[in-house]
């Protein structure tokens, strides 16, 4: 790897010692990331101002010192599914691929506060994923097998430990879906997801990277010739921009900017919904995850409780949410949770995600030369956002795929190779 | 909760129906190769705009029946032929 | 000191039903009618609640279900709306938020640092060093605001309820009121819904002709035929279909009740709610909303204060000043907007002392009520898509009319300004358009007038900087620092302050914090846009929405012979059914040596009638079905297209035409589906009959070498013998006299067995008189547990065990039924290229070499690493194993990668607690009589 270049000095250091400075001196702010004109040529062209774009420019900048780099999102950074996931990191996958790719986030993340000089707030709660049945008990031994083998913090726990680390869980073997146990993942947790997005943003444009907002990829040039297709920049909403690189990092229309450049991918778009209710007094450390009942609760420093749930019934792009999402997830919560009654559900919302058949994302290149992809990612983009973006650039920077991603390539599904993460991932939360 | 039009049962709510999803034909299994094989398997148009489905009315007629659904609206028509296609 | 004021004209109290209620723990009293709020405003309390961020005191600013200063803890009930909630006898009500004591608060430290606790501030601190992270987390979460959740439940009562009203008018204000009435008098059936306790919004609070002109319109609802009022309630949403959520909180005996309503047309008469005015000192207690002020005087007779200071810019600020001096108050100032005054800032710490003029000037005082525009409640209306429009000479949004589907229409104050009458007639036609989209009757459209629209000052932030969220305690200096530092959109400002993501959503302060972005920007207010209104409109308990708990499970027949008998409960799926009767391997001798029982009940069971049945058959099975003889019965595998194991199981055929599949219990609805999805939509030419059987039958597998002895006892019409009746046969016949019985001679134990299948009224009687009739041969029942150690023994697969999501039918061991001589059959061509391609991973016996030690399911088989530093590869796992009881030692199924798959290889199983251990791979799949001989007897 080569060294890393010194970010310049813009942006300002962030430290309590600086917050006091301003606090007592009232000057001008320096701003987290800056506006700068769209240039008609860039090296690198990102689409998609989520953390798997912004992440990869990052890496980009810092890891290769490769600047030339614009991220160009439709609304503004975060606004899609890096904004709306439910901002729950772990690594207790069930393929060793799996693990090792996420292994490799959460060890991204635990330092990235640090990295990006940007408080993320990673809160490693730890990670319950409750069993009901002893199907599901064995998928949960198997995942704690493979996670051990692959060097992370897992355990299946029984329901006395269970109701130690979550005291308002009703573990009673009087219930309709009694809890035979549970994977325990101590590394788990939870972030300030929007934090990551502006430390990110920050951290790639101080290194030079462009990041440009409202502005919307409407086509994609592709040259043909006989050995092959390249990739020769992108249209926009505010014009053409030329690049030998451009990097499709969008959740929920993966497969229109994708088609873009003439590469159809295996991927189905579902809406995913996720609520909160208002704040109550902290009462639940760790993260709980039920796949039996389809449902996922943690709570917020700020108190909030966050409820998540597997993809809606039928593909889409709606983002109105539905009645029937929070009827069914309040009755799930309420199975485990029953003294939660008279919380109060405050706001639900809706993101999109990009399914595969196998549930695991689809990453590196395409048949169009120099048009990558780092998409296909579900219910769980998030929580690899910073080995995406870390992969990715060595992608890009080095020209080949690096081996953490090679099971990912979209030729698996021609080639009938699908991985095996489905029974892990279905509510993997 | 949007209505799915069942040219058996009328229009009832979408929670009464399974989602089976795009139609799309089943190649010839004698002629067809690995690569259009799994395009039928894993492919998807995934379009974002009207689109032919088909639902399986569970908690009705237990017909499966196809619809043209807008993707983004949800808005829903009836397609002209039914039961045809998967 | 009582701030009660004496009896007004249009109070809610019952004034000869007076009680009490604690206060943090002292009595307060109380008139029927009074919210907690009114009832301790009269009480002359002034600090309800301490702000989020600073710790300030905070009093009444709304007086209104969206009061954010007097959110309290009643009970066992966090967060409730104190300005809402009427108070009840005896109810305990405590502050929240407030450690140690509500007046005197330490975290009011804050406040000192407040300077420092600027927008983002927590994004910038803490940052290093790393361990200590966790510790200031913990620091943090104790300030978290919100009440208190209980540990056990309370048990309340939720409930829920359909309407189907052809109109469901939101908000019963005098909009509201005459749009039902309108829509009623057209024939419509109308639901009107309302958030206050009473009819009448506005007028409620309002002089004497309002007054009058409530009664007028209460009689003719009350009267009118069509109308159904829910009072206390809201609506909370307006989802695709115009499926509209309603919380109710009026049932007696129920907690919360949700209505979801099928409208064929919903009218948003929400009404407008007042905005709060932004500069320095706008939350300290003693500065009220004018609405506040007149709803406390008139609907609960409180005396808001002793001398007020008014800022008004609208005929509702005026109102307020005549209804302060008609209940004592001393007008201290007036500043009219219209005429260019304004307030620079209010002054006090815990309650307001003076408000600073332009002038300089410092007017004392305890009241400042400002009166300085409204927010368009415009959340039903954007749920239906559409995007209000800023009208900059009214100073507020009004809705798109033309981004309104068909069956939304927008009445009263949302809609535009006018007289009573106006606003009226405006309703009238609204309510009998609607009924027209719903009903379809009338003759076209209904004309609605055009509302006019009022000029009004346009009043956000004043000269100084203030509180712009108050359940987040973010200022206004926090909304320009984020813009400074680049977070420029309103949705990106929302995020780093949080500013709208409290308790009001957004509904107090959303239009003032667009507005201060839009300063910062140097965009116009339109240009900067809105934040997204997500339901529900006001938050709900997940009591409510959650309802009364329909988890249903389903129960064989034999169900009260089981809990007699002391069976332990398992929980498969939508089925509870025994585990074991206390000793499963006891269970399991008894069928390997004399006769046991076991309730198969939830085995899924498909009748085939028709001509083409073995066209299904071949199609959806992997193996051959052309040649299946009356009477007999075959074992078969469903792959799925992809190759996967689908399910499994026996079907036979019971007659000319007719056949009776059998599925696993977890595949039962599958399966049907699937073989109707392949019937309807790719062979619809064929005449197949499809019919679900799997609860018309109570099934039971009598099962053991003395299994054939006890049948005979019982069974009329049937030939039991062996030659006559053979293995992997089919009889129908009378048990246990009992017409109509299916026997299948199949033996998934491995032992001679007989499952039977009894018309589902008569299973507990078959199963009780078999119990009786075998009890001289050693009959016992075994339960699920018992049946997977047999199996097992024997070697045969459980799908979705022994198979996971990716296993194609070659690594399922299933090669001798795969037949892909066959022109077609599900899942063909990816079995052939599986077998093709040779390197797939197989499923093989495997038995530990220390047979004492039973590797639990899922352990990993592993290539130990030659290299210490290295981490072992996966070659492998463990799918199934258990203790043998007859063996009398551990016994595995394994998936392995195909060079380990020869039997006799010796593999390496790492066990949970990180051993290895050393298991070979056997001859075969089962472990006990491989050759199948106990079968066949």
């Amino acid at each position: 790897m080569p060294t890393r270049p010194r970010p310049r000095r813009y942006p300002a250091r962030y430290s309590a010692f600086s917050l006091l400075r301003h606090g007592l001196a009232g000057d001008h702010l320096v701003p987290a990331w800056r506006d700068r004109e769209l240039k008609n040529s860039y090296d690198v062209v990102i689409i998609g101002g989520g953390v798997h774009g912004l992440a990869t420019a990052y890496y980009l900048a810092a890891n290769h010192g490769i600047t030339d780099v614009a991220v160009l999102d439709k609304g503004y950074v975060g606004s899609g599914g890096s904004g709306r996931n439910t901002a729950i990191l772990r690594s207790n996958y069930l393929t060793p691929e799996g693990v090792r790719f996420y292994d490799r986030s959460v060890r991204l993340y635990e330092r990235l506060a640090a990295d990006l000089n940007y408080n993320v707030m990673f809160s490693q709660r730890g990670h319950l994923t409750l069993a009901h049945n002893d199907s599901s008990l064995r998928t949960m031994r198997w995942r704690a097998e493979v996670n051990k083998l692959e060097g992370v913090d897992s355990e299946v726990v029984g329901p006395a430990e269970i109701k130690k680390l979550v005291p308002y869980l009703d573990v009673s073997a009087a219930v309709r879906y009694p809890i035979l146990g549970a994977l325990y993942h101590p590394p788990g947790g939870i972030i300030r997801h929007d934090a990551v997005v502006w430390g990110y943003a920050r951290g790639a444009s101080g290194y030079g990277v462009h990041i440009h907002q409202n502005t919307e990829v409407t086509g994609i040039d592709v040259a043909g010739g006989p050995n092959g297709r390249r990739v020769r920049g992108v249209r926009t909403d505010r014009g053409d921009i030329a690049a030998s690189t451009v990097i499709n990092c969008t959740a929920g229309w993966s497969t229109l900017v994708a088609e873009m450049a003439g590469v159809r991918l295996p991927i189905q778009t579902f809406p995913l919904q996720a609520a909160v209710t208002e704040p109550v007094r902290p009462f639940l450390d760790a993260v709980v995850v039920s796949g039996s009942l389809h449902v996922y609760v943690s709570q917020t420093d700020r108190g909030e409780l966050v409820f998540g749930a597997s993809v809606d019934p039928f593909a889409g792009y709606s983002m109105r949410g539905s009645l029937e999402f929070v009827e069914g997830l309040a009755g799930h919560v309420l199975e485990l949770m029953p003294s939660l009654a008279k919380v109060r559900l405050l706001r639900q919302w809706a993101g999109l995600c990009d399914m595969t058949p196998d549930f695991s994302p689809i990453m590196g290149r395409t048949p169009v030369d120099g048009f990558l992809v780092d998409v296909g990612w579900g219910t769980y983009g998030f929580k690899a956002g910073p080995v995406s973006g870390e992969a990715m650039a060595d992608c890009v920077a080095t020209g080949r795929t690096p081996d953490i991603i090679a099971p990912f390539g979209v030729e698996r599904f021609a080639e009938g190779r699908l991985l095996g993460e489905k029974g892990a991932a279905a509510v993997g939360h | 909760m949007i209505l799915l039009p069942c040219p058996w049962c009328g229009p009832r709510n979408v929670a009464e129906f399974g989602y089976v999803g795009e139609a799309g034909p089943r190649p010839d299994p004698a002629s067809a190769g690995p690569e259009e094989w799994r395009g039928y398997l894993y492919g998807r148009a995934n379009p974002c705009g009207w689109v032919a489905e088909s639902w399986y009315h569970r908690m009705g007629c237990r017909r499966y029946i196809s619809v043209e659904r807008h993707t983004l609206s949800n808005e829903v028509r009836p397609l002209a032929t039914e039961g045809a296609g998967r | 000191m009582s701030m009660r004021l004496g009896p007004q004209p249009g109070e809610v109290l019952d004034r000869t039903r007076p009680f009490t209620f604690t206060w943090n723990g002292r009595e307060v009293p109380a008139y029927q009618g009074d919210t907690i709020a009114s009832a301790l405003a009269a009480a002359g309390v002034r600090v309800f609640s301490r702000s989020l961020k600073y710790h300030r005191p905070r009093g009444l600013l709304t007086a209104s279900f969206h009061d954010p200063g007097c959110i309290v803890q009643v009970d066992d009930e966090p967060n409730v709306r104190g300005a809402h909630r009427l108070a009840r006898p005896g109810m305990r009500v405590r502050s929240q938020n407030t450690w140690p004591s509500l007046n005197f608060d330490v975290k009011a430290i804050n406040q000192l640092a407040g300077r420092f606790l600027s927008a983002g501030f927590y994004y910038k601190t803490f940052i290093r060093p790393r361990w200590l992270w966790p510790t200031y987390e913990r620091v943090l979460r104790r300030f978290a605001n919100g009440g208190e959740v209980p540990p056990e439940a309370a048990g309340d009562y939720y409930d829920k309820r359909y309407a189907h009203p052809e109109v469901l008018v939101a908000g019963g204000g005098p909009a509201g009121m005459a749009a039902a009435l309108a829509a009623a008098d057209a024939g419509a059936s109308v639901l009107l819904v309302e958030e206050e306790h009473q009819l009448g919004g506005h007028l409620c609070w309002g002089d004497e002709a309002d007054l009058a002109a409530l009664r007028g319109l209460s009689e003719r609802v009350a009267a009118a035929p069509g109308i159904e009022v829910l009072c206390d309630s809201a609506v909370l949403g307006r989802y695709e279909g115009n499926w509209i959520a309603v919380v109710q909180r009026t049932v007696p005996g129920v907690a919360e009740r949700l209505v979801k309503v099928r409208a064929g047309t919903l009218v948003v008469a929400s009404g407008l709610i007042e905005r709060p005015y932004v500069f320095a000192g706008n939350d300290i207690p003693g500065v009220m909303l004018s609405t506040a002020v007149r709803r406390l005087i008139n609907l609960y007779a409180v005396k808001p204060g002793e001398r007020a200071v008014v800022l008004t810019g609208n005929g509702d600020g005026d109102a307020a000043v005549a209804d302060l001096k008609r209940a004592g108050v001393t007008v201290a100032h007036i500043a009219d907007a219209r005429l260019g005054d304004d307030i620079v800032r209010a002054h006090g710490r815990g309650r307001l002392r003076s408000v600073e003029l332009p002038d300089g000037r410092r007017v004392d005082c305890d009241l400042l009520v400002t009166a300085t525009g409204w927010t368009a409640p415009a959340a039903l209306l954007t749920m239906a898509g559409d995007r209000p429009v800023y009208d900059p000479r009214a100073a507020r949004y009004f809705p798109d009319p033309a981004r309104l589907p068909e069956d939304v229409l927008a009445a009263g104050g949302i809609a535009g300004d006018g007289s009573l009458d106006e606003l009226l007639a405006h309703a009238d036609a609204v309510g009998a358009e609607a009924a027209r989209r719903a009903t379809g009757a009338g003759d076209g459209p209904v004309p609605i007038p055009t509302l006019p629209v009022d000029a009004h000052p346009a009043l956000f932030r004043g000269r100084t900087h203030g509180i712009v969220d108050f359940c987040e305690d973010v200022s206004s200096t926090d909304l320009v620092q984020a813009v400074e530092e680049g977070y420029r959109s309103v949705e990106l400002v929302k995020r780093y302050t949080t500013v709208t993501m409290g308790p009001t959503q957004g509904k107090l302060e959303a239009v003032n914090a667009v507005a201060i972005v839009a300063e910062a920007t140097g965009r116009s207010i339109g240009e900067t846009g809105t934040t997204t209104w997500r339901p529900p409109y006001v938050p709900v308990t997940l009591g409510a929405l959650a309802g009364r708990v329909f988890e249903p499970v389903r129960y064989s027949p034999m169900q009260p012979w089981h809990e007699a008998h002391g069976a332990t409960p398992l929980v498969a799926g939508a089925w509870i059914r025994p585990d074991h009767y206390g000793d499963p391997h006891a269970e399991a001798r008894t069928v390997r040596g004399d006769v046991g029982i076991i309730d198969v009940t939830p085995i899924g069971k498909l009748d085939l009638r028709g001509p083409d049945v073995p066209k299904l058959l071949n199609l959806l099975y992997v193996n051959k079905w052309s040649k299946l003889d009356v009477g007999r019965v075959r074992y078969g595998v469903m792959c799925a297209d992809d190759g996967v194991v689908l399910d499994d199981g026996v079907t036979g055929h019971l007659g000319p035409d007719h056949y009776l599949m059998s599925t696993t219990s977890s595949g039962a609805a599958t399966v049907w589906e699937w073989v109707e999805n392949w019937l309807q939509t790719q062979h619809p030419d064929w005449q197949v009959h499809v019919t679900p059987l799997t609860t018309a039958y109570a099934s039971m597998n009598v099962a053991g070498p003395r299994s054939r002895e006890l049948l005979e006892r019982v069974t009329e019409g049937v030939d039991l013998a062996g030659e006559a009746f053979p293995y992997m046969n089919v009889r129908t016949g009378r048990v246990c006299g009992v017409d109509d019985c299916v026997l299948w001679r199949i033996g998934f134990t491995g032992e001679l067995s007989y499952e039977l299948h009894i018309p589902a009224a008569y299973g507990l009687h078959v199963w009780e008189t078999l119990m009786e009739r075998g009890h001289d041969l050693g009959i016992a029942p075994f339960g699920v547990e018992a049946q997977r150690i047999l199996r097992l023994e024997k070697g045969h697969l459980i799908v979705g065990q022994d198979t996971d999501g990716l296993t194609r039918g070659f690594s399922a061991g299933l090669d001798w039924a795969i037949k892909l001589d066959k022109d077609d059959f599900v899942g063909k061509p990816e079995l052939a290229w599986q077998q093709e391609a040779g390197e797939y991973p197989r499923l093989v016996g495997l038995q530990p070499l220390d047979g004492s030690v039973v590797p639990e399911e899922a352990c990993q088989i592993v290539d130990p690493p030659r290299r210490a530093d290295r981490r072992p590869r996966i070659v492998g796992r463990v799918t199934s194993s258990r203790m043998s009881p007859i063996l009398g030692r551990s016994i595995c199924l394994a998936q392995v990668d195909a060079h380990l798959a020869a039997p006799g290889t010796q593999v390496t199983v790492r066990l949970p607690d990180g051993r290895h251990i050393p298991a070979r791979v056997t001859d075969h799949l089962a472990h006990f009589d491989p050759t199948g001989d106990r079968l066949r007897v």
